[in-house]
């Protein structure tokens, strides 16, 4: 009888093979892995290293206003320019990302001794012009407190009295964390292969049968029916394997081939080891992956039909992964418990490099399997029944 | 041998089948003759497994349909009303296809496989692949796998529609043959001239009932006209409209 399930299985991954559509999207995922992974490091590194190592070029208005604090400025590595005569203008327009408003009456206090007031003109909804605003405003606050103290101490006052707080910060970002900004992508990344991999395949194999008229003859064959929806369960698993495989290598391959440590300036704990790790935790995915879809699948009449749903059931296993940010640090038994979402949580310690409990392994592999053998044993039901036949 | 007693199947409230009793013997070709929509194909749905009988028994060879469905696929060989083949095999892949799944062992499936090509005069299409196939050569590879592993038992669901009249004749020389081989055929149709030139046992179908059944002779006698056609519409016992 097994030996019936895998003539099903067999003949359907030889149908599949020849349909070049099929062998195009195992082709297509290899290489949007490696163009968004790729691309988002190139861009992600090249960004970071740029803002903190290009030199600054602030637009001043009003320069002759402020000598000091500008010769403060130069000394930290910022290229001092004259503003445009409508610095507003030209930060709305684009033309400067910020620019300093000095006014006339910026020296008299100053010297003075009473607060004097300063402008700086950005874009709030331009990204880029965010962390040149936060330069800016980091450079002005130490100035400030430069010069505060220097009032003090002349003025015989300990500095200490307006520090009632000093903070010092300890980051435990490990620099493997640090590039978890581009590896974050990669947990989607995998679950969107597992689900789209065999999603041709599985829709002709049940509703294009339907569709063509060949489900009611097959079903004729001496072999209980509901051993035909396992045999198609069956043939998109080694798809999808294969799929897995091909996009997990192309990203191996990636890492090899480009530099990607010294990109994104850190060290990355991403090996061989670390995605033979994630295949084996996907496995159940992509159970659960085929089985779903089958189900899914098998309820409609034709391939149009199942191509409208099937994109439904991608999303709803995104979900847990868009979680993940607002989630605990440490994985709870719920978490491991949820397929998907107990793989996600999983596959980010891998990639952190931390160290992943057996235990939860298990937990999540057992758990996923079960939900898979439930759909599975739905969809045989649904084949049993004279209903596979009157939709 | 098919052996039909008081089977009954409902859709809902639509009783599609109503107590049918007949039996189909070996060495003869049983017409099931009806107008569209009579029960006919659901009848075969239940002979061959598909369709669980609400009430009454069938059998095929001796094994009740209900209870022992494996047992009776094994017997039959069906050319269901769904005709549907894999596009992307060729004719000989989608008869093997049928083949393994009836667990013939491979040296005598892929005779049986050149057999058919050759009975059935497909050479030309054995091993090309299905798209693309007309009509008649997609019913071809269809005929083909349902005698695969040479069943004892053959129900044919209307088998010459949207034949063109070769194609047709050839079905019938078919029809024939397995007859003389000894085989119990069972067909449906609403063609009347085909059921009388083919058929040694007619049984007439009318919403779910059997209204006559008999020889094409007995038929006459029993309705008292002497045009077959006259013979059938009088069996049906409805008035002549568009149904």
């Amino acid at each position: 009888m097994i030996r019936k399930i895998l003539v099903v299985a067999q003949k359907e991954i030889l149908d599949h093979l020849r349909d070049y559509r099929t062998m195009l999207t195992v082709l297509l995922w290899g290489l949007l892995a490696i163009s968004v992974i790729g691309g988002m490091t190139m861009l992600l590194g090249a960004n970071l290293r740029e803002q903190i190592e290009k030199p600054f070029t602030l637009y001043v208005a009003g320069m002759e206003n402020a000598p000091t604090l500008l010769s403060f400025l130069a000394q930290q590595n910022v290229v001092i320019e004259p503003a445009p005569p409508n610095p507003k203008a030209a930060v709305s327009t684009g033309d400067i990302s910020i620019a300093l408003i000095i006014p006339p009456e910026y020296s008299e206090d100053f010297s003075s001794g009473k607060t004097a007031a300063v402008k700086l003109v950005y874009d709030s909804t331009r990204l880029s012009a965010a962390v040149d605003k936060t330069r800016v405003e980091k450079l002005l606050e130490t100035y400030d407190y430069y010069i505060g103290l220097l009032r003090l101490s002349v003025r015989g006052v300990s500095p200490e009295v307006i520090r009632v707080v000093q903070i010092e910060s300890v980051d435990t970002a490990t620099p493997q964390s640090k590039a978890l900004a581009v590896f974050s992508m990669l947990p989607y990344l995998t679950i969107a292969v597992i689900f789209s991999g065999a999603a041709a395949l599985i829709t002709d194999a049940t509703a294009g049968e339907r569709e063509r008229e060949s489900l009611e003859p097959l079903l004729i064959n001496p072999l209980p029916r509901g051993w035909f929806a396992i045999g198609k369960m069956l043939a998109a698993i080694p798809l999808t394997v294969l799929n897995l495989l091909i996009t997990l290598a192309s990203i191996a391959i990636l890492f090899r081939v480009l530099p990607m440590g010294e990109m994104m300036g850190v060290r990355l704990g991403f090996n061989a080891g670390a995605l033979t790790l994630i295949l084996l935790l996907c496995l159940p995915v992509v159970l659960l992956a085929s089985a779903a879809q089958t189900l899914v699948a098998s309820f409609t009449k034709t391939v149009k039909e199942a191509n409208t749903h099937l994109p439904y059931i991608a999303l709803i296993v995104s979900l847990p992964g868009a979680l993940l940010p607002f989630l605990p640090v440490k994985p709870a038994l719920w978490m491991m418990l949820t397929p998907i979402l107990g793989q996600q949580v999983l596959m980010n310690q891998i990639l952190r490099s931390e160290p992943v409990s057996a235990m939860n392994v298990l937990i999540a592999s057992l758990g996923t399997t079960l939900v898979s053998v439930g759909f599975t044993f739905i969809a045989v039901k649904f084949y049993e029944s004279e209903r596979i036949l009157s939709r | 041998m098919i052996q039909v007693q008081n089977l009954s199947k409902s859709f809902g409230k639509i009783k599609a089948v109503n107590y049918v009793s007949f039996s189909a013997l070996d060495g003869q070709v049983t017409g099931l003759l009806g107008p569209n929509g009579a029960g006919k194909s659901t009848i075969l749905r239940m002979l061959y497994t598909l369709f669980k009988p609400d009430e009454g028994t069938a059998q095929v060879d001796g094994y009740d349909v209900s209870r022992f469905p494996l047992e009776v696929k094994k017997r039959i060989g069906v050319l269901a009303d769904a005709r549907g083949i894999y596009p992307r095999l060729t004719a000989r892949e989608n008869i093997r296809y049928y083949g393994y799944l009836h667990g013939v062992e491979k040296g005598a499936l892929e005779k049986q496989i050149d057999m058919l090509i050759h009975l059935l005069d497909m050479q030309s299409i054995a091993d090309r692949k299905a798209k693309g196939f007309s009509t008649g050569e997609k019913l071809k590879v269809a005929i083909a796998r349902a005698l695969v592993h040479n069943p004892q038992n053959v129900l044919l669901d209307e088998p010459t529609n949207g034949l063109d009249v070769i194609s047709t004749r050839a079905m019938r020389r078919l029809i024939l043959r397995l007859k003389e081989e000894g085989k119990c055929i069972l067909l449906t149709s609403h063609i009347m001239q085909e059921v009388a030139a083919l058929c040694d046992h007619i049984v007439i179908i009318s919403q779910g009932n059997i209204t006559a059944s008999g020889t094409a002779d007995e038929l006459r006698q029993l309705t008292g006209q002497s045009d077959l056609e006259d013979a059938f519409v009088s069996a049906l016992g409805v008035k002549e409209e568009w149904g």
